[in-house]
């Protein structure tokens, strides 16, 4: 078994590579070579493809792909590399049961596999979005906590301390992120559900000191939340995000890791960004020991995964994933449109299916390309979760069919998707409720999504 | 112009778009020692094929490793040939000199990467300062390269503050006004941009580029 101090041996005595020379001839040249290899190629009119063969072609060429590249330790400037048989007993030693949340809201995180009937993992919340305020942040996770199909949830990120714009690596970091974890606990219990687990802890803490800050007991954190570690892309990681690993691993928590090889950037297209997106999950598992997972492949240029080649790359590795390995992965929805519009709602539709028809679980959801202060309410992860629900069992062939309709109704405004408008804007706050005109677009988008097949589940 | 000096730069050109970098040094060599004016070679060979690579890219025909290859084979394809540019002859001039980071405390870089590349392939003269740059390097540095673009990047909420940093730390040394102040990245939006008294800001790095040209031409009128 590969331990923290034998990744620590290989950062410090890897093969010394240029960062450039690392990133240009080593990754990405890798990566074209195997999907080159084994012929992979993205299909259009196959968004949600129903092929095994071509999940287990993407996972042997990402498990190829990752032993022959390692990954890359950015403060030593060393090549981390794994053998074939390292990888393989990590494959074989991933957990298939992983427990979140107490009381009422503790749970087990299960694999689940394509067309599975299975309940998917709702993950909910605002993955990590921008808030204006401690009081919007506050009414945020009430809205979360009171979805019922949360199972735990992702966060907002504070931005200011009492006004103050947070600086990284500063005071200001460590002061957001305490408060970050005593406001998303706080949320939960006014709410009466304090059990449930915060698995992205935490937003604000981008520096591993502002994480270890965080972790006194008093603060309200606990070893049943999940804690979520950046992978640098492609493939990298420093000492700061190592010590994030060894800081939660003596915390006895749940760790996870977030990446995004974006279709368009080092990883190539959208089969490069497939294979690329399964080998993170080898890099995670042993190099941060994480166990469970939150990919998130982005379009270059329209920040999302909203877009076909997205919807098809979000399935693709999720059913590699799924019918290969035990790995707990948990796609994460990021779309280009804001609150109160129809199209936030049928770009969350389209790819929330994706994933849960192809074995994976979803963190929904980042809005607005999560950027926007503000730009993102409970209404949004709500209807991911019910739409996810509404789809379990579905075949893939039919989800390709239905997923495909919905791209229709979006697809040519990504490139200038609606703002729409902010939480306070289309939310009564005080008692977290959308707005009537909200309502009526998710009931009018709810209706056009049964006419093309979707069968609500509630 | 002689029919071989045409062809060369012409195979040159195709060679940038190709990104063969052997194949562009090799070229690049032959132009020198085939007595080919190096300034023709650079400005219809060079910048004319980085052209096409970059519109490449925007159409997503290339990737972003395609587009920092050629960049790459660029730069070595000027080591060969600007030291034999006569001192009398004169390069077209370069649209801007920018420099470029990621601010202090974020180390996310792939985007910085390609809007700096970008701004090359466009004719912008580019320093890159890397990552985890505080905002006392973007001065001094910017003072040394004699640049007139600032451009400030930031992938995370909470590293954003850091562009605000760098305008209040240029309006502090009393230089605000000599220096166009961009900034872009995830988290960055128009809103925050004019907050924090940015002169620019770029959704894409196509954006930052069009929105670079634009204000120089601006300033210079």
């Amino acid at each position: 078994m590969v331990t923290f101090l034998d990744v620590m041996e290989k950062a410090l005595t890897g093969k010394p590579v240029l960062p450039r020379d690392y990133e240009l001839r080593i990754y990405s040249k890798n990566l074209r070579e195997k999907v080159k290899e084994y012929d992979i190629k993205y299909d259009g009119e196959e968004l949600v493809p129903a092929d095994n063969g071509l999940a287990k072609d993407v996972f042997n060429a990402a498990f190829e792909f990752f032993v022959e590249t390692g990954a890359y330790c950015v403060d030593t400037g060393r090549v981390i590399k794994f053998s074939e048989e390292e990888v393989k007993e990590e494959l074989r030693k991933a957990p298939k049961k992983v427990y979140f949340g107490e009381g009422n809201d503790r749970k087990a995180l299960m694999p689940r596999k394509p067309e599975d009937k299975q309940s998917p993992w709702c993950f909910l919340g605002a993955a990590g979005g921008p808030v204006s305020s401690e009081a919007i942040f506050l009414a945020l996770m009430e809205g979360y906590a009171s979805i019922p199909e949360t199972n735990s949830i992702t966060t907002p990120a504070l931005t200011n301390v009492n006004g103050m714009r947070i600086r990284p690596r500063s005071p200001l970091e460590v002061l957001g992120a305490i408060r970050n974890a005593v406001l998303a606990r706080e949320g939960m219990r006014r709410v009466g559900r304090p059990g449930i687990p915060i698995m992205n802890t935490l937003s604000t803490a981008e520096s591993a000191v502002s994480l270890a800050a965080a972790l006194h007991p008093k603060y309200g954190l606990r070893q049943s939340d999940g804690f979520m570690i950046g992978v640098l892309d492609p493939m990298k990681v420093d000492f700061d995000r190592l010590n994030k690993a060894c800081t939660i691993m003596s915390f006895g928590a749940p760790i996870d890791i977030d990446f995004s090889p974006m279709v368009g950037g080092y990883a190539g297209g959208p089969e490069g960004s497939a294979v690329s997106t399964v080998a993170h999950h080898f890099l995670g598992s042993l190099v941060f020991k994480a166990v469970y997972f939150s990919p998130f492949p982005l379009h270059i240029w329209h920040v999302c995964n909203t877009t076909p080649d997205l919807i098809w790359v979000n399935s693709v590795y999720t059913q590699a994933v799924s019918l290969n390995t035990n790995f707990l992965t948990i796609p994460l929805v990021y779309v280009a449109a804001g609150p109160h519009t129809d199209m936030v709602l049928y770009e969350t539709a389209a790819s929330v299916i994706s994933p849960i028809v192809s074995g994976g679980h979803i963190e929904a959801v980042g809005v607005a390309k999560n950027k926007h202060e503000d730009y993102f309410t409970p209404l949004e992860p709500k209807f991911a979760a019910e739409i996810a629900y509404s789809v379990l069992g579905m075949k893939r062939t039919d989800a390709n069919v239905i997923v495909k309709e919905i791209l229709k109704k979006y697809s040519d405004k990504i490139k200038n998707a609606p703002l729409g408008k902010k939480f306070q804007e289309c939310y009564d706050i005080k008692r977290v409720k959308p707005a009537k005109s909200y309502i009526k677009i998710y009931e009018s988008v709810k209706r056009e999504l049964s006419d093309i097949g979707i069968e609500w589940y509630k | 112009m002689s029919n071989k000096g045409a062809e060369l730069i012409d195979k040159l050109k195709k060679a940038i778009i190709e990104i063969d970098e052997d194949e562009v040094v090799n070229l690049s060599k032959e132009i020198i020692k085939a007595n080919i004016n190096p300034l023709e070679a650079i400005e219809k060979g060079l910048a004319e094929g980085m052209k096409i690579v970059g519109e490449k890219f925007e159409k997503m025909e290339i990737f972003l490793t395609d587009l920092m290859m050629a960049g790459e084979a660029m730069d070595k394809a000027l080591k060969i040939l600007l030291p034999h540019i006569p001192k009398t002859a004169k390069l077209e001039e370069k649209k801007g000199k920018v420099v470029i980071g990621t601010v202090m405390g974020d180390i996310h870089e792939l985007g910085k990467n390609v809007v700096a590349t970008m701004l090359k392939v466009n004719g912008f003269d580019v320093l890159d300062l890397g990552v985890d740059v505080p905002a006392a390097k973007f001065y001094t540095e910017a003072e040394k390269f004699g640049a007139n673009i600032i451009a400030v990047s930031a992938l995370m909420s909470s590293t954003i503050g850091g562009q605000k940093d760098v305008i209040e730390y240029l309006k502090a040394q009393g230089v605000r006004e000599k220096y166009i102040v961009l900034v872009g990245g995830g988290p960055t939006t128009p809103e925050w941009a004019e907050q924090i008294g940015a002169d620019g800001y770029g959704e894409t790095a196509t954006d930052a580029v069009k929105v670079a040209a634009t204000l120089l031409e601006k300033k210079k009128k």
